[in-house]
């Protein structure tokens, strides 16, 4: 009897009870364990926790009826198999090529495939992009889709949260939803997040129909807590493809015959803009609002003349 | 092909292999290996002298699981247990998920990104699978490029054209204007890269695709066997880059996420004291000017800047007379 029969034989079982089977009656049901009451039940913890690794839901449930209460095991087949997407093969082949190209660090896209039917395109394009994982993006993900409460901790406060779609921007996992504690919409950044993410029940709070409400352009002077303005910066002919790209073709308000650009955008945080409109030193400047004009001036002029 | 697999891969795979070739009628076994990546001799072995005696107490015959090989076929009846394959972990559901819609977001507006398209129809069908509602519980950018820029760049790389593009060096803060030869497109942390042999530098290059601000294909095509594997680092800094010394305050703490750096230590009176590479003088200017008087240079052996000019020369342009239009 090999570990590879044992193993399809112990998920048939769990698979197939209508109730809870006790140890006990699970090795009288599954040859290839072995006989003492210890060594057994180091092999079956074993065989329990490789299944369970593999994301097999194995219950641990009372067996009903039974007193003193005794531990029982089994799969739930709506756990085990969820929903069949019914993917057509090229729709497989569109997945699979995808999931070649873009990984996520630390998952087998592979065996992802494999549940979904098998290898269905070539594998010979080298890959595009790796995405940085985290621990607390599964369970927000999960949240997302099931409609659940998580419990989190974020900037210093415990927050109930209900996620509404986790989006990779610039470089970053992000998190938009509903926090319950402000009473109005977030988003947070995952890596920020303090501790795990602990998915509650099913959320009755409303999500809006679009969450194409998430930001999409996530820069430092977006983020921030202060009420916007919108800053209106000239920015030379050179480094117009750059701010034309990264702004949005939407935000050049005027073009000039050198070549040269004007760009209006939604600042939230003063600190970030500075920082941005600064690295294009002379070659950007800010015409308003005054008050960020003359901020960048006073900065400009604390370390051009440093009081001596 | 290896016939060596560990238990924990054969598992995995029979647990999807036979859903599948239970719903099929008698596929042949070659493409039952090829499909789920299973070497032949040990999939015919394993069906046959495994999964045959699969079951459930007390195992009399209707309780096994049937298989049926024949003429290289394969036929799998009775294994109602295993009808359906394992769902897919919610790490796996994101993984699937996002790479969809990754390429979604590269393909653009092409025909890929129809609701006619496999892609878009596999997505939306993942999506219902795993309990989405119409809203996709997941969005990817993998970085921001001008489209023609991508299409361009994307179309040199698979068809080994030669390109000549006009390239910013931040570091140097300058246009430069060079042939070269792109092997590998890739993105990292939110940007768009091209991994390339430059003609200019005579090297291998990287390069940051929002810097470019024109490219055209010369016509001619190069040779070479492709590149795979890992991602290549997108910064690296040479060992004999001087360095500098840097004490900043504690508002400026991202520098230390945002810039790769030999290393970092707190002080004893708040703040830190970081040392990094300098690639060029121009950079550390405007990194100076960017961090102002929250950070000191105190040591290494880069260049001495004078931060106080740079910023003056950024003045001028404020001081001078009102800007027309």
């Amino acid at each position: 009897m090999s570990k590879l029969e044992r193993l399809l034989n112990l998920i048939a079982a769990l698979l197939n009870a209508d109730r809870p089977l006790t140890t006990e009656q699970l090795r009288e049901r599954i040859e290839g364990y072995p006989e003492a009451p210890e060594s057994y039940r180091r092999a079956f913890e074993r065989d329990k926790e490789a299944l369970r690794s593999m994301g097999i839901p194995i219950r641990t449930i009372e067996v009903p009826g039974t007193d003193p209460p005794k531990t029982g095991y089994r799969i739930l087949r709506e756990e085990y198999a969820g929903t069949d997407p019914q993917l057509a093969p090229d729709e497989l082949a569109a997945l699979h090529v995808a999931a070649n190209l873009v990984r996520l660090e630390g998952v087998d896209g592979d065996e992802a495939v494999l549940r979904l039917g098998g290898r269905a395109a070539d594998e010979s394009e080298p890959s595009l992009a790796a995405l940085p994982t985290d621990p607390n993006l599964g369970p927000l993900f999960t949240a997302a889709t099931e409609h659940r409460t998580v419990a989190l901790r974020y900037g210093g406060a415990d927050r109930t949260f209900d996620p509404w779609r986790v989006s990779f921007l610039r470089g970053h996992w992000y998190v938009t939803g509903w926090d319950h504690l402000r009473s109005e919409q977030r988003l947070y950044r995952v890596d920020r997040i303090d501790g795990g993410v602990e998915v509650g029940g099913v959320t009755e709070h409303e999500r809006p129909a679009d969450v194409a409400t998430t930001p999409t352009r996530l820069a430092p002077w977006e983020l921030g807590v202060k009420a916007p303005v919108t800053a209106r910066v000239w920015i030379e002919a050179d480094q117009s493809p750059w701010a034309r790209h990264n702004l949005g073709p939407e935000a050049v308000v005027a073009e000039h015959d050198d070549g040269s650009i004007e760009v209006e955008f939604e600042v939230r945080n003063p600190d970030g803009f500075r920082a941005m409109v600064l690295t294009f030193l002379d070659g950007a400047e800010v015409l308003g609002p005054p008050e960020l004009r003359d901020e960048v001036i006073s900065w400009l002029e604390a370390l051009a003349e440093p009081a001596s | 092909m290896s016939t060596r697999m560990t238990s924990g891969a054969r598992l995995a795979r029979l647990l999807a292999v036979i859903p599948w070739v239970a719903a099929q009628d008698g596929p042949l076994l070659t493409e039952v290996a090829e499909r789920f990546d299973y070497p032949y001799e040990r999939l015919t072995a394993d069906l046959q002298e495994v999964v045959m005696f699969v079951g459930v107490y007390p195992f009399s015959p209707d309780q096994l699981i049937e298989v049926v090989v024949d003429d290289g076929r394969v036929w799998i009846s009775y294994a109602d247990w295993f009808s359906k394959p394992l769902k897919l972990t919610p790490d796996q559901a994101l993984a699937m998920m996002a790479a969809g819609q990754s390429m979604l977001d590269i393909v653009g507006e092409s025909e890929d990104n129809t609701t006619d398209g496999p892609l878009l129809r596999g997505l939306t069908k993942l999506g219902a699978a795993v309990g989405a509602s119409a809203a996709a519980p997941v969005e990817v950018r993998l970085g921001r490029a001008a489209d023609d820029v991508l299409a361009t760049l994307r179309a040199a790389v698979s068809e080994h054209q030669v390109v000549e593009m006009e390239y910013y060096v931040y570091s140097r803060d300058e246009f430069t204007r060079r042939v070269v030869e792109p092997h590998r497109f890739f993105a990292n942390a939110g940007q768009w890269y091209i991994s390339s042999y430059c003609r200019l530098a005579e090297a291998d290059r990287v390069f940051r695709v929002d810097r470019i601000r024109s490219v055209d294909p010369t016509g001619e095509t190069f040779v070479h066997e492709g590149e795979s594997g890992p991602l290549p680092p997108i910064y690296d800094p040479a060992a004999d880059d001087p360095r500098v010394v840097l004490e900043i305050d504690d508002t400026l703490e991202w520098v230390l996420q945002q810039f790769p750096h030999d290393e970092a230590t707190r002080r004893d009176e708040g703040g830190w004291t970081i040392t990094m590479a300098v690639s060029a003088t121009p950079w550390l200017e405007r990194l100076m000017v960017q961090l102002g008087p929250h950070a000191r240079i105190v040591g290494g052996d880069a260049e001495p800047i004078d931060v106080a000019a740079v910023a003056g020369r950024v003045l001028a342009r404020y001081r001078q007379e009102a800007r027309g239009g």
